[in-house]
């Protein structure tokens, strides 16, 4: 795989499903939501009136099996069943509750987000880095 | 249940910050409001979700194409993803996937059949459902 402007991503079958060392395309996929998701955060926490420090995000991507689909059918057997962010602000005058208000707003609006809206299971951890007053 | 994963962060405010997204077995991607909106030269997400896609139906292709009867040689897939803007936002309003694909033992009506099959079934195609537009071209060379 390679995004236009980055490098090359090797991956195989081992990579993807047997826990071979290597990268995949759900790896991509939850780079690309927690790039989006960051960025999209330090936007709303400036809207908000904050000068964010940095937004941290570590996104998981869980794919179930679904057995091995029919006989000569195209039918995948594998679907993607949970994306789950976990970030971390720090973003001084930022609060826990109102941080969660406007994480919830973010993460419904970011474009990947809004793309990946068919995921039974989308989910946002998020929590002030320490060092951050939490008012 | 197999789990992939991933970081990003952003430093700093939007039009002055910066953002790196990095798959666990892949190097950093640096990304900022200019390389994304402003036709800057350098990543974004939507790049990377793009080469996911084309990733993940690349190979489900070629296991399609297999169970066809067909030898897959060699599958070679562009992804365009287009941005647009949605209300106060953007979204991804379409992604138009364009493979080439040199193959033995299939003919030209059933590569089509099998292609567009496989856009429908490939995991990260139905992880985008919600993306207005998904279109395939496919090549059999």
């Amino acid at each position: 795989m390679k995004p236009e402007h980055a490098a090359e991503i090797a991956f195989s079958l081992g990579t993807r499903f047997e826990g071979a060392s290597g990268s995949n395309p759900e790896e991509l996929l939850g780079a690309a939501f927690a790039g989006c998701f960051s960025m999209a955060l330090a936007a709303a926490l400036e809207q908000a009136g904050t000068a964010p420090k940095s937004v941290r995000t570590s996104a998981r991507v869980t794919v179930e099996r679904q057995g091995w689909g029919g006989s000569g059918a195209t039918k995948a057997p594998f679907e993607i069943f949970a994306v789950e962010l976990t970030t971390e602000v720090d973003a001084p005058g930022m609060d826990e509750g109102r941080l969660r208000e406007i994480v919830d707003v973010t993460r419904k609006h970011c474009p990947v987000g809004k793309a990946l809206g068919s995921v039974p299971k989308l989910s946002v951890t998020a929590s002030l880095a320490r060092g951050s007053p939490s008012a | 249940m197999i789990n992939s994963k991933a970081t990003a962060q952003w430093e700093g405010n939007l039009k002055s910050g910066r953002g790196t997204m990095k798959p666990a077995h892949a190097s950093d991607v640096p990304f900022s409001l200019g390389t994304r909106f402003e036709g800057q030269t350098g990543s974004n997400p939507e790049e990377v979700i793009g080469a996911a896609l084309a990733g993940c139906f690349s190979m489900a292709l070629s296991v399609g194409l297999e169970q066809a009867g067909a030898q897959p040689k060699n599958i070679r897939t562009s992804a365009t993803v287009s941005l647009d803007k949605d209300g106060p936002g953007f979204a991804i309003k379409a992604i138009a996937l364009e493979t080439e694909v040199e193959a033995s033992g299939i003919d030209a009506q059933k590569f089509e059949a099998v292609a567009q099959e496989t856009k429908k079934q490939c995991p990260v195609s139905k992880a985008l459902a919600s993306v207005p537009s998904l279109t395939l071209k496919a090549t059999l060379k």
